[in-house]
Order: C-alpha cells, then structure tokens, then sequence
C-alpha cells in the first residue's frame, strides 16, 4: 500500500482552476521532488496533501485512510505528516526547544522530560543542539528553517512535506538547509519536496515530478525527466531554469 | 485669476524662510498676550483658595482619601479582568464560524460602544428597583465590577479581535499541520501572539477603565464605597471648596501617567521587535 496516494484531484480557487485532476502515489521511503513553473500548482497540491487546502474534487490518502472523508479524524492523520513551510512559520513567542515540544506535549501527550529528550535529538540532527534556548528572531533564516525541521521531525512523522523549503533564504545560507535534507533522505524518511533546486532534485530524488497548469505533464527517476525529458513543457521549463541567461527563439 | 493665486503673488516678497519666522512670531505674540492678560485680570488670591487651599488637601488626605484612592484602582482593576475574559470571548465569537455567534457578539459590541458608559451606571443603579429580589454579590464590587466591565468588553473585544486577525495565516497552519486541533492551536498559539500585538492599545484601554470608574458614585454606593470622584465630590460639598476635588484629580494623574508612559515604552518595544 503507498503512503500516500492522490486521486483525480481537482482544486480551484474561485475561478482559478489550479489542480485539473491529479492522480499520484508516494511510496514508503521514497524521495519525490515536485518541480514546475510557478503557478503550475505544485504549492497547492502539496498542500492537499495534509489537507491545509481543502480539494473540491478527488481523494487523498494517507495509508490507506481518505482523509478528505468528513469523518476522519485530519488532526491524527496530520500527526504523521511533517510539513516544513517557504516561511519557516516557527512560532516567534516560543523558545527554539519549546517550537519542537508544544505539538508533542499538547497532541501527543508526551511528558515534558520525554518531549524535550525528542527534541533535542532532533535539534541535534539539524545541527542546532547549541541554539535550543534562543527564539526564532535572534536566528538567521536557515537556522529557523532548519528548526523548523526538527519540530516537525519531532512528532515522528512518516512523511515530510517541503513546500519550497529554500526559497526564502540568502544563497548562502541554502546549503546549510539542503544538507539537512538529504541527510534526512538517506536515513530513509520518505519525503515529498516542492523545489527549484535542480542540482538538489537530481542527487536526491528518487523520482522527479514535472507539473504544468494543473496537471502532471511527465515523472519518472531524474536522470530522465531531468536529464533526458520527453515533453516538450518540460524541456523548455528546464532550459529556462538552468539557463536563465537563455533566450528562446520566436 | 483665483483668491490664492493673488495671495501667493502679494507675498512673492518674502521668502519661505522669513514667513515661518513671521508666523512664529505672531504666535509668541499672542501667547504673551494671553499670559499677561490672566496674569492682570484674574483673582489669583481666591482661585487659590477655592482650588489649592492646603488645609483642604490635607484634611482630604486624613478623611479618606487613600482609601478612596485604593477603591478607584479596586474597581479598575475588577473591571479590567471582567473586560478582558468578556472581550476575548467576544473576540472569538465574532470570528467564529457559526454565524448567530457572530451576529450575537456584533450586536452586543455595537449597542456597549455605541451607548454612554453614563447610561449603563444608570441602569444598574435602578436594577435594585425593578428586581427587588436581585442581588448582585461581593457588594459594593460585584455591580461596580459588573457595570465597567460589561462596557470594557465591547471595546476589549474589537482590540482583540483585531489582534487576533494580525497573526499571520502560516501560524495556524503550521500548529494545525503539526496536528494541533484548532481549540489547541488558538489557545496555545494564535492567541498569545494576538494579546502581544495588542498589549498597547489594551493599555490604552486600561486608562480609559481608570476614568470611567469614576462614573461609579452613579449608581449610589455608600460613602464607605466611595471611589476618587465620589469622595472629592462629597468632600467638596461640605467644605463648599473645591480643593478636594481637585487633590482627587492629582490622584487620577498618578495612575494615569505612569500608565501612558507605559503604552508609550511597549509600543515602542512593538515597533522595535517589526
């Protein structure tokens, strides 16, 4: 059984029809990169995933569940998907630690001792064990974004969900982040990553999904949809991306 | 050719410089005028003794005035936690998603701010008629506590719901994709970020609430239940002098100023952390 499988889904916002029918599946363990224009509805389909859109069309599952059905219970099926945001969204009144306990002190019902021992685990994992008593203000962007790694690591999730994780970030400071990440993929965490870091895309994943207005034009492991792509949108996508000096002739 | 053009080419001779400090000067003028005029014309002798006579302020300070004063923070006090606990109620049910919730705490919003705070001190001095079985407990406070803080309320709640709507969207997605249920996620993240934002004009508030107790001597207490105003006015009454009056003035200052200094340090403190 995949871990998470998506059926037919359809996702307007108003008149804007942003998904038109997306069929999809992330296995256990697996690594899936989302790459595509903006606007192309990556973010959004993402964001179905856990269900922070809500689809007006189709089917998400998370282990078997459907988790758009009216009668699951969201909050328990969002335990086990760790989403990390564009804008870290690390909760700035909160101290580094008490970012990565309070989900597990207040859903999980963990104890405060065991909580904290979690946390540091994975603060440690981020390579940020020295920061747990400072605030998210007094950190750099790839710090926080780092933590906000570890929170969402620390509810032990089976998936994890990057919605364009790096793009906020001074070049600099990426790097930081992306290792993180691929650290997190070779300890075996199955991952769904919406990006624009090719370079990233192609050592990590190991599939690659190219969407283009609302659907899934073509996916496959990387050394084809990125390496050798078939469609036309996605080899014109990606001459643009890794060329941007590029002119296209009319 | 309008009125103004010509004006602007009458005084095509003086330059911008030399009209501010003509302008200036008119106004150093006229203070000047004013000042020596009160000072000539006014009686300093008997407004000195009608408003600051020092027997008076300390006959004030021996008859009651301290525990006037402990009264008034009392009552501000009371009111303060009444309006906030009835504000943030408010707050969320004007944001809540069931509409007669909404339209409830709108209605009650609109009709507390629109109406005088004087009308509703003069509803609950009369409650004790229509309802003679009524009682309202921890006498006198249980009415005065009740009779602010149901109009702190309604301003409370618009401060706070307006905190509320200031913290950002990727907060409550984030506790909510951590699988917080929205209760957990408002209470633990949303709403202590919101009453941060809202620390200042809350305090704003708070010096509103320290005036409007002075509303109190309205509803009719007892003189042991008298606040700043209601024993400056009693005290003044008999001595026919207004220096009790204006000694429980000076008192409201001393509340109030430290207060302003205060909105002024935190929302400096606000601007600071943006």
């Amino acid at each position: 059984m995949a871990l998470v499988e998506i059926k037919n889904l359809h996702k307007s916002f108003g008149s804007n029809h942003v998904l038109r029918g997306i069929d999809f599946t992330v296995e256990q363990g697996e690594v899936v990169c989302i790459i595509g224009p903006s606007g192309s509805g990556k973010s959004t389909l993402l964001r179905c995933a856990n269900l922070l859109e809500v689809p007006q069309e189709g089917q998400v599952f998370v282990r078997g569940e459907d988790i758009t059905d009216r009668d699951c219970h969201l909050d328990a099926a969002r335990q086990q998907i760790g989403m990390v945001f564009q804008q870290f969204n690390l909760f700035p009144h909160l101290s580094v630690l008490a970012n990565c306990t309070i989900a597990q002190t207040t859903v999980l019902k963990r104890s405060k001792a065991e909580a904290e021992k979690v946390a540091r685990a994975n603060l440690d994992r981020v390579g940020l064990n020295d920061k747990v008593t400072a605030y998210p203000m007094q950190l750099s962007g790839g710090q926080q974004q780092r933590v906000a790694i570890a929170r969402a690591l620390s509810m032990d999730p089976a998936l994890m969900l990057f919605d364009e994780p790096t793009s906020a970030l001074d070049p600099e400071l990426v790097g930081d982040v992306l290792t993180v990440m691929r650290k997190l993929a070779l300890d075996g965490m199955t991952m769904l990553v919406v990006t624009h870091e090719m370079a990233f895309a192609r050592e990590v994943a190991d599939r690659v999904v190219f969407m283009d207005g609302g659907v899934i034009v073509e996916q496959g492991p990387p050394s084809e949809v990125i390496g050798n792509p078939k469609e036309e949108r996605t080899r014109t996508f990606l001459r643009r991306v890794l060329d941007p000096t590029h002119v296209e002739p009319n | 050719m309008t009125v103004s053009d010509t004006v602007v080419e009458k005084r095509r001779g003086l330059s911008p410089r030399q009209r501010a400090q003509r302008s200036r000067g008119i106004q150093y003028a006229v203070l000047i005028i004013i000042v020596v005029v009160a000072a000539f014309t006014a009686n300093w002798g008997q407004i000195a003794s009608v408003f600051f006579k020092p027997e008076f302020v300390k006959s004030a300070f021996t008859t009651g005035l301290p525990g006037a004063f402990l009264k008034t923070l009392e009552y501000t006090a009371g009111a303060f936690v009444i309006g906030l606990l009835g504000g943030t109620l408010l707050a969320l049910m004007r944001l809540s998603r069931v509409a007669p919730y909404r339209w409830l705490a709108t209605a009650y919003i609109e009709f507390f701010r629109g109406l005088p705070a004087i009308v509703v001190f003069v509803a609950f001095s009369l409650l004790p008629l229509a309802f003679a079985d009524l009682v309202i407990p921890l006498d006198p406070y249980g009415t005065v506590w009740l009779a602010l803080g149901i109009v702190a309320a309604a301003y409370m709640a618009e401060v706070i719901r307006a905190g509320i709507q200031a913290v950002p969207k990727g907060q409550i997605e984030a506790a909510r994709s951590l699988g917080m249920p929205a209760g957990v996620a408002t209470r633990k993240i949303v709403l202590p970020q919101a009453f941060r934002i809202v620390l200042p004009p809350l305090a704003n508030d708070l010096i509103l609430l320290v005036k409007d107790s002075s509303l109190v001597f309205i509803i009719g207490t007892s003189a042991a239940a008298y606040e700043l105003t209601g024993f400056g006015r009693d005290l003044a009454n008999t001595e026919s002098n207004l220096t009790p009056l204006v000694t429980a003035g000076f008192c409201y200052l001393i509340i109030t100023l430290p207060l302003g200094l205060l909105v002024r340090w935190l929302e400096a403190k606000a601007a600071r952390a943006h």
